[in-house]
């Protein structure tokens, strides 16, 4: 029996790694067999999602990616460590919820630095000789909101579908490389990051999105599982597209 | 905070006049106060007061003094 999604012997790096999809993109991709670096801001609970990986050798890093003063030289001396990474997936990202006409230049700022920069600089960082590993893989955590308007989303939408923009174009950039590039858009799902907004709705609100997801509410694990797909060799000739997993609701 | 602080705040959200509001004022008679401005309030509310009232209590304020209500002493 073959196993084409397991990952045997592959370093992957993970941001956002102590909560939602981050976590539980870890918690997946170390049963299937991975190695890996995870960062994430909170020490304690990038301890919790350590001690809930398969095997040993994994490796916690309590970073604030927006604190990060040289990305290039950090992935440099982590890689020296590991060796070299097969994948990395940047699950960490901020959403803010509010009419565009309450933002403030410092919530712009803030949105666009994690979402997008930090991202950016990330898969930069990457890309340099000895960090990755031939077949690597990268995988952003976009969103339906980079391709569907939705009030109140406005900045969030503009990040997420910065991250699409970008991915296509590293594709192609670092297709001669070996290197694939490829968002994955999720629906609504269950988070602590969506906790913030679900507060926020009132019950009908929160009646009308699901309504609008005809296979219901995702769970982190259909994303992981999405996530994991990319990065194995499952995805091997897939690069520069937007992997959408939201329940249907795109479809409509 | 103090309540002109927060009408202020309110008046902001809706987009009304600066000083326009007094309290009385019932909520479904307010021309921006709709659920985006909803969203709004609530964002606000949470960063410079700390606290966010359930979307269910704002669904029960029917006046402006309702809404003031919801923060208890917070708001003098």
């Amino acid at each position: 029996m073959i196993n084409p999604m397991q990952l045997e012997g592959r370093v992957i790096l993970v941001t956002g790694a102590s909560s939602g999809i981050g976590r539980d993109t870890a918690i997946l991709l170390s049963q299937m067999g991975a190695r890996l670096v995870l960062v994430a801001r909170d020490t304690y609970r990038l301890e919790e999602t350590k001690s809930s990986l398969e095997g040993s050798d994994h490796i916690g890093i309590s970073k604030d990616l927006c604190e990060v003063d040289d990305f290039s030289y950090w992935l440099k001396i982590l890689a020296g460590d590991v060796g070299p990474f097969h994948g990395l997936v940047h699950c960490a990202g901020k959403v803010l919820t509010a009419p565009l006409r309450l933002s403030k230049d410092e919530d712009i700022d803030g949105l666009f630095h994690i979402n997008i920069k930090a991202a950016i600089l990330l898969v930069k960082a990457f890309r340099q000789r000895d960090v990755y590993a031939p077949g690597s893989s990268i995988v952003l955590l976009s969103s339906i909101g980079g391709l569907t308007g939705q009030p109140g989303l406005t900045l969030y939408s503009a990040t997420k579908g910065a991250l699409n923009a970008f991915c296509r174009s590293c594709a192609i950039e670092f297709a001669r490389d070996g290197i694939r590039v490829n968002c994955v858009a999720p629906g609504h799902i269950t988070t602590e990051m969506t906790d913030g907004l679900q507060k926020q709705l009132t019950t009908d609100q929160l009646a009308t999105i699901e309504r609008l997801h005809p296979l219901g509410i995702g769970h982190v694990r259909d994303v992981a599982m999405a996530v994991a797909f990319l990065l194995a060799d499952t995805g091997r000739w897939i690069t520069g597209t937007t992997l959408v997993v939201d329940g249907g609701y795109t479809a409509q | 905070m103090r309540k002109a602080e927060f009408l202020a705040l309110l008046a902001l959200v809706i987009e009304a006049e600066p000083g326009s509001l007094k309290g009385e004022e019932r909520l479904d008679s307010l021309e921006g106060w709709d659920s985006l401005a909803v969203v709004g309030f609530l964002a606000l509310v949470d960063e410079k007061l700390g606290i966010t009232p359930t979307p269910k209590d704002i669904a029960a304020a029917n006046t402006v003094n309702d809404l003031v209500a919801l923060f208890g002493d917070i708001i003098a």
